[in-house]
């Protein structure tokens, strides 16, 4: 970096003079303007050509902004982003701009740069943020990193409507159609509906595949269902609220009820094996976005013509779907603020938010409320239009839910990674544990995280 | 091989008797060339073994920001760690889970070990080469890598060995799904792994037995399982007991199966000490109380390397 | 499995003396069986991984087809992992380490092993012993307070740190090895050398190391295969792909979230075990000679 400064530096003194200026004057924000290196981790993402308009939009923001952008990716298989945001806090040195998943940048909130200042920008032109973003990315009133774009994603249900039609007697591209209203039937589409659903479809031989694991997948669907039930394991002081709280009981029942519909091995299933099970036939529903689809395009097409997006169903208190974003964040510790800063605002702007979703086949979900519009989720097939109900959108009547929510991050993110919730249902399925006992039970290791924190 | 190598010292410096002057000094130089010599070996022992150790003490006793000790509720201020541990119900199921595993995977790994390596004793000498080079192939790729491949064929949706399993009618198996499936699986690639090992070492023990010794039994007129309970078994004893001693301790820090296989689950019960001290210190980024699950393993494994040591000492006092 | 069969074969070679060799014949029978059962089953998993390797996405991603044929073999799968950049990163990470720790581990094990069989000392003994218990310390019950170390070096994330805490695998079974073979080499040898006025340096390097040249290979292998295949400390230390070495790149890069990249894990897991493979086909004795160290010398 030092190195590349002063080559820099001597090319400016040998009179390069038109091009300084120039340089000085490019709209690279607030920097000190000499370029250096600026070191990215992104996501490594499921849509194999999610990774290349990062690189792609990286590097035109680098040429007129006289920047290297350096961009690497970071897989989160076994957990490796979190390994790596682990590492760097611990050696206080690493990337630049790095991403964030889900309940890091509220974990992390003390080392990271705070992003008012884009937030703001950017909230001015394009208006509210999805409601769970905020509630993640911003601690004690400041934004500490800004919610991303690419690898954010929602989980509804990729449903093949044949097979849905067949087993389960319902109809879902005539429920959510692709245009922005409900069809006949839509207003039942709620996790009763869905329960028997899925018992139909496992004596047909199609179960749905909801993984019941430790993974985002897993730890997701589980906990937008229960917060459709209203139904919370700590609350925002940090106080476990398992005793005596009947709508938790009745999330859990209904869980139970689910999870006898399903494979006998979801226990173990990683955020691939729900794909698989689409994949291969063998599944009428996963909770997932659009990547699984687009691997069954590619290898198994008669499977992709079938697929067909639905939003979460709806339980006693909303409707609910997980959502699993991911945050750019600036270590306060970087010496490349304002320039990662100039970099997060540049890919956060819709024209390049809407190039980031286009190349991943509709996966990314931007986080501004007024960028559901895009193109690409009503024109994308086989089927056409199959996932314009993919994102958001204001007909759905649907809002975006975070497992764990509303704990304070430092607790939320050890039950979260430790997949408290599917682990409190497999002990009742599984285990053979009464309710009672499941509950005591996750009740122990709320208070352990609490202890240990 | 400590009193051995010590032992040949003396006899050395004896024999040289004649030449006293020089040999005095070269004894007075040698001790501190000998030090120099030594001192890369000792830096890493001490510095990437000891200190670690040490350290890793140190650590158990902090609280989760690393700012103080981790205060107790009924045990004293740094042991607060260990207390929490102690309560947790997830805990005694890894101790548990990493007892069975090593204990059974051992046990397997010794017999199937056993069984071939017998098994190659008996086929002509000429063919034992291609056999042991195929039967070791196992043991010679990395684990990690290996591992992968059993993954796949674990799978829930694609597993190959469930399609085999299907051509003779028997049900589709949840390797990885069910509980006792799962450490089953882990326990099945551990031994597939380390079965190789057994194999060749008890195959070296076997080669060394004195043919004359089976003579006389045959002389006698012993069959061959007293052949082998009178004969083979004393003379593999300690073979076996510091293959056994040592294969525990490795089996029982085992981490990299369990990571690529499982990662801890279903609902973690497949962990073991490894894999949950890296979960707990690494992941969820609590390195005290990680290193506190880790130090669990240690007095099992001094158990171990204490009969291990013993068992290497007698051998060599055998030997002389 | 094989273990069932051992229960099964004692009482059959159970026989009277007298049709001895009814009874060779039926050992030799079962030793046949049990060796070809037990190679399918070591064997199929390579196999498998193998076939997998070789076949396109839309192939494995087909159930209705024998998963263990291959129907229109390809080597899409190996371009593809061969001309990625960052695979090729892995691979040149892994020999430098490997190569920095074997060289390093040798000098350091050779010179020790030396002095510690051939010179007494003060603490000499105490030494070997403690050589030993370090070998059976075990590299998960360190790599907690290792990560804090190395992070505190700012070593985190790079292949140096790597090559600094990999000796602790290696050094001391190598130095082990090394005592008992430089313990076997006659004493005469080195009180000729004496008597003949050889420095010390002169001895090691003129007589002990072209004897104990078998017990060097071996160790080197040990060393080499020892610090390809270690698993827990890059994955403790390393977490950028860039400074990966091979066996946590393709555990952890390899392995997309949720798409089928199946051929290609096959096909790199392969790549990346070969090294060991080819050195053991090659030097199999030594190889083996290593292995048994511990049983044969002690």
């Amino acid at each position: 970096m030092s190195n590349n400064g002063i080559t820099r530096r001597n090319v400016l003194r040998n009179g390069a003079g038109v091009v300084a200026a120039g340089a000085l004057s490019a709209p690279m924000v607030h920097a000190q303007g000499t370029g250096g290196t600026l070191k990215c981790g992104f996501w490594d993402h499921w849509v194999p050509a999610g990774n290349g308009i990062m690189r792609e939009l990286c590097a035109e923001w680098g040429r007129a902004n006289r920047v290297e952008v350096n961009v690497e990716f970071i897989t989160s298989v076994g957990n490796q982003n979190l390994l790596t945001i682990n590492a760097q806090a611990q050696s206080r040195s690493g990337h630049d701009v790095l991403s964030f998943p889900t309940w890091e940048p509220a974990a992390k909130h003390e080392l990271l740069e705070p992003m008012d200042d884009v937030m703001g920008r950017l909230a001015q032109k394009y208006g509210a943020v999805t409601p769970a973003a905020e509630y993640l990315g911003k601690v004690g009133g400041k934004w500490a990193a800004v919610p991303a774009v690419s690898g954010t994603q929602l989980k509804p249900a990729c449903t093949r409507f044949d097979l849905m039609k067949e087993h389960a007697g319902l109809d879902m591209q005539a429920m959510w159609p692709n245009k922005a209203e409900r069809g006949p039937g839509a207003d039942g589409w709620t996790w009763e509906a869905f329960a028997a659903a899925a018992e139909k479809c496992k004596a047909a031989g199609v179960p749905f595949g909801l993984p019941m694991g430790q993974f985002t997948d897993a730890v997701d669907w589980v906990g937008a269902l229960m917060n459709s039930y209203g139904a919370h394991m700590m609350d925002a002081r940090g106080n476990a609220t398992i005793r005596n709280n009947a709508k938790l009981r009745q999330a859990v029942e209904m869980l139970v009820r689910i999870s006898r519909a399903l494979p006998d091995d979801v226990w173990a299933w990683d955020d691939a094996s729900n794909n698989r099970a689409l994949i291969s036939g063998r599944s009428a529903l996963i909770f997932n976005p659009p990547s699984a689809w687009a691997v069954a395009k590619r290898d198994q097409p008669q499977v992709a013509e079938k697929c067909w997006y639905a939003p979460a169903p709806a339980g006693p208190e909303g409707r609910m779907v997980g959502y699993l974003p991911y945050f750019w964040g600036v270590w306060s510790f970087s010496r490349m603020k304002p320039a990662a800063k100039g970099l997060i605002e540049f890919l956060s702007e819709r024209p390049q938010a809407e190039r980031q979703t286009n190349t991943s086949s509709g996966y990314d979900i931007p986080p501004f409320l007024s960028m559901s519009d895009f193109k690409i989720w009503e024109t994308e097939g086989p089927p056409t239009g199959f996932a314009y109900n993919y994102p958001v959108k204001p007909h759905q009547n649907q809002t975006t839910s975070v497992a764990f929510a509303p704990a304070p991050a430092e607790f939320a993110v050890q039950a979260y990674n430790n997949g408290l919730n599917t682990k409190l249902i497999a002990r009742i399925v599984q285990g053979g544990e009464t309710v009672d006992q499941a509950m005591g039970w996750v009740e122990r290791e709320l208070t352990t995280i609490r202890r240990g924190g | 091989m400590a009193a051995d190598g010590t032992l040949a010292v003396p006899t050395a410096a004896g024999a040289g008797s004649g030449r006293a002057n020089t040999l005095q000094r070269f004894a007075r130089r040698r001790s501190t060339i000998a030090f120099l010599m030594t001192l890369p070996l000792l830096v890493v022992v001490v510095g990437l073994v000891g200190y670690p150790a040490a350290y890793g003490i140190y650590l158990s006793t902090l609280n989760r920001r690393m700012t103080g000790f981790m205060e107790g509720d009924w045990l004293p201020t740094g042991l607060g760690n260990f207390e929490i541990l102690f309560d947790s119900d997830t805990f005694w199921m890894v101790v548990w889970q990493s007892c069975i595993f090593a204990i059974t995977a051992v046990l397997l790994k010794a017999l199937i070990g056993f069984w071939l390596a017998h098994m190659l004793h008996h086929i002509p000498t000429k063919g034992q080469r291609k056999w042991r080079g195929m039967l070791l192939v196992p043991w010679v790729i990395p684990p990690a890598l290996s591992t992968l491949g059993w993954w796949w064929m674990f799978d829930p949706s694609y597993s190959s060995i469930n399609w085999i399993l299907n051509i003779f009618a028997v049900p589709a198996v949840p390797w990885l799904g069910e509980p006792w499936w799962a450490r089953a699986s882990v326990i099945i690639v551990n031994v597939w792994y380390g079965a190789p090992f057994f194999m060749i070492m008890y195959l070296a023990a076997l080669k060394s037995v004195p043919e004359q010794l089976y003579e006389a039994a045959a002389i006698d007129g012993a069959t061959s399982w007293q052949r082998l309970r009178y004969v083979t078994l004393p003379m593999m004893a300690n073979i076996i007991s510091i293959t056994v001693l040592f294969s525990l301790i490795v089996t029982f820090a085992n981490y990299d199966i369990v990571r690529v296989l499982t990662n801890g689950g279903p609902r973690d019960l497949t962990h073991v000490f490894a894999s949950y001290a890296f979960q707990v210190g690494i992941l969820s980024s609590n390195i005290p109380r990680g290193a506190a699950v880790s130090l669990f393993m240690f007095p099992i494994l001094a158990v171990c390397a204490f009969f291990v040591l013993r068992g290497v000492t007698r051998r060599n006092k055998e030997q002389m | 499995m094989s273990a069932t069969a051992a229960n099964r074969g004692i009482p059959g070679i159970y026989h009277k003396a007298g049709s001895l060799r009814a009874e060779r014949r039926w050992a030799l029978w079962t030793a046949y069986i049990s060796l070809i059962i037990a190679c399918i089953i070591f064997l199929a998993p390579p196999v498998y991984m193998l076939l997998t390797s070789l076949k396109s996405n839309a192939e494995i991603s087909d159930l209705t087809l024998n998963p263990w044929l291959i129907r229109s073999p390809t080597l899409e799968n190996y371009e593809a992992i061969l001309g990625n950049p960052i695979f090729i990163r892995f691979f040149i990470n892994s020999a430098i380490v490997t190569t920095c720790v074997v060289v390093l581990t040798m000098v350091i094990s050779v010179l020790a092993a030396f002095a510690l069989a051939r010179m007494r000392f003060w603490g000499s003994q105490v030494l070997a012993t403690g050589v030993f218990l370090t070998y059976l310390v075990p590299d998960t019950l360190l790599f907690i307070p290792l990560y804090q170390i190395v992070g505190g070096l700012g070593l985190l994330n790079s292949v140096w740190g790597l090559i600094l805490v990999y000796p602790t695998l290696t050094v001391p079974f190598c130095t082990w090895i090394m005592i008992g073979y430089f313990a076997s080499i006659p004493k005469e040898l080195d009180e000729a050398a004496l008597i003949d006025g050889a420095s010390w340096s002169q001895m090691l390097l003129k007589i002990f190391v072209p004897v104990a040249m078998p017990g060097i290979i071996a160790a080197t292998i040990f060393a080499f295969t020892v610090s390809w295949a270690a698993f827990v400390y890059p994955t403790a230390f390393v977490t950028t792909a860039e400074s990966m070495p091979l066996t946590i790149g393709v555990v952890s890069q390899l392995v997309r979230g949720d798409t089928f990249a199946w051929g290609q894990i096959m096909a790199g897991a392969l790549s990346a075990a070969l090294p060991p493979v080819i050195i053991y086909a090659f030097l199999m004795d030594y190889y083996i000679a290593g292995l048994t160290a511990g049983a044969t010398k002690g």
